[in-house]
This record gives structure tokens, C-alpha cells and sequence, in this order.
């Protein structure tokens, strides 16, 4: 047990390329785009839900407060944001459902022999149309969301 | 003395029962946000977010149960989300304690200031 414990500490001060890893999203292939993009909406979404949380407390301030706010986000920057927040949250909420069927083994494939050369079966087509499905619906709700913000009603 | 991840772990939640809880809590919030989304489209948008259509909207007691879930919900995942991501960059026992209380004391502020919002608007003045 003490060799494992040492061995995984001095594993854990090395072999880490901290930010700049966490930000490269290239030459792993889609799953890794994927990866980034569940990050990196989700920390955006993070940021939102806060600024929301916020925003919506105007309404204890009265009419006026509520108005007031209501002007800085009732722009086109506001809408476009807006827009931002219909795609981000869509793609992490399909890419987080691929995710949980990942974590629970199902569309991952059989195990097999590792032979040449080598592709994991896990990383598959069926895999990876969920993040094509992710990036197709997270782009049709940013059209609908653009209808309805930027349509006048 | 914490002396290693394994021992700063010892007396919480299992990883596995967290991230149980992190899925769990994004399938919810993921259907209480579709309904808090419809509610601002079964009239048009602006007038959706009008003072009085917002502030009768929150005097619903069941609407307003609605926005408490959500902000629970989401305030659980987005943390823990970001926790993860926080132990991903480094990991020792130090900053695995920092990264948990920092997300844990953060929740429960956005938590706090949400409900106060939702119970003032909904007329139980504090």
C-alpha cells in the first residue's frame, strides 16, 4: 500500500501540463473537441446562471429597478448573448446525456483483442454521432432562438 | 494532518456517488429549465418579461417551488462541475480541500441569494 501511495504522489506532481493542456483542443480527435466543449460551456453556462441569479434579483428593487435592467439586456449584444446561452446550454445538455450513457457502458461496444492497429472500440461511430447530434440541435436551437429574439414578438 | 488525496477523501461523499448526483441533477434541471423556458413562451417574449407578468409568476407557489428546484439543481451541478474541472488541472491533498470548500461555501451563497429573491418576490418578506 505505501509503494502505491508513492508511486501516485510523485504521479501527481508530475507528468501535468495544468491550463495550457486543459486548453488545447487538438490532436486527439473529436472525442476531445467534445471534451473542450463540455468545459468550456459548461463554465460559461456557470458564469450565466450566476449573472441570472443576479439579474433576477432587480425584481425586490421594484418596477423601476426591474425596468432599468431589463434595457441592458433587452439589446442586440443582450440577444446575441442570449442566443450564445440557447446553443452552449443545448450542446451540454445533449453532450452530457451522450456522457451518461458513456459512464453506464451502453453504445460503447464489445471489448475485443487490442490488435493492429489499435482503434478502441469505444471510441466509435455510434460515440461519435452523439456529439455530431449535440452540435446539429445546439445550432438549430440558436436559429429558433434567433426567430423569437430578433423576430419582434 | 492530511497527508495524501486518499486520506483527504476519507469522510466524504464516495467520487462515484457524487458524480451520480452531478448526472442526476443535470437530467433534472434539464427538464425544469425546459419548463421555466416554455413559461416565457406561452405569450410573446417581451411581454413575458414584464414587471407584473415576472412578479406573478414568482407569487405562484408552484412556480416559485419550480425556480427554488432549479436553482438548487443547477447550483449543485455547476459547482460540482467546476470542481471537477478544478481537480483536473492539479491534484494534491491541499488544493482537493481548498477546491471542495471554496465550490461548497460558493453554492451555498448563489442558494442563499436566489431563495431571498424568491421569497421576498413571493411576498414571505424575511
Amino acid at each position: 500500500m505505501k509503494v502505491f501511495r508513492d508511486t501516485q504522489n510523485s504521479q501527481d506532481r508530475t507528468n501535468r501540463e495544468g491550463l495550457k493542456g486543459w486548453l488545447n483542443p487538438t490532436h486527439y480527435g473529436w472525442e476531445r473537441l467534445s471534451y473542450w466543449l463540455m468545459r468550456l460551456t459548461g463554465l460559461f453556462l456557470l458564469v450565466y446562471f450566476v449573472g441570472h441569479v443576479y439579474e433576477t434579483s432587480n425584481l425586490v428593487g421594484g418596477v423601476n429597478a426591474w425596468n432599468s435592467m431589463l434595457e441592458l439586456t433587452q439589446t442586440t449584444w443582450g440577444h446575441i448573448f442570449l442566443i450564445l446561452v440557447i446553443g452552449t446550454s443545448t450542446f451540454h445538455s445533449i453532450n452530457g446525456i451522450r456522457l451518461i450513457f458513456a459512464e453506464t457502458a451502453r453504445g460503447l461496444g464489445k471489448p475485443g483483442r487490442p490488435d493492429y492497429p489499435y482503434e478502441a472500440v469505444s471510441l466509435n461511430n455510434i460515440q461519435r454521432s452523439g456529439i455530431w447530434v449535440a452540435l446539429i440541435l445546439a445550432a438549430a436551437a440558436m436559429l429558433y432562438g434567433s426567430s423569437i429574439l430578433f423576430g419582434g414578438e | 494532518m492530511v497527508r495524501n488525496i486518499q486520506d483527504a477523501k476519507r469522510g466524504f461523499m464516495r467520487e462515484s456517488t457524487v458524480m451520480k448526483i452531478h448526472y442526476a441533477t443535470g437530467l433534472a434541471a434539464l427538464f425544469t429549465v425546459a419548463v421555466h423556458i416554455m413559461m416565457r413562451l406561452i405569450m410573446p417574449f417581451s411581454m413575458s418579461l414584464e414587471y407584473e407578468n415576472v412578479v406573478a409568476n414568482y407569487q405562484n407557489v408552484l412556480y416559485a417551488l419550480l425556480l427554488e428546484s432549479i436553482l438548487v439543481l443547477i447550483s449543485i451541478h455547476g459547482f460540482n462541475g467546476l470542481r471537477v474541472m478544478l481537480l483536473e488541472l492539479r491534484q494534491d491533498a491541499m488544493w482537493e480541500k481548498f477546491v471542495f470548500l471554496f465550490t461548497l461555501a460558493a453554492m451555498l451563497v448563489v442558494i442563499g441569494y436566489g431563495t431571498r429573491t424568491i421569497i421576498i418576490v413571493n411576498g414571505l418578506n424575511l
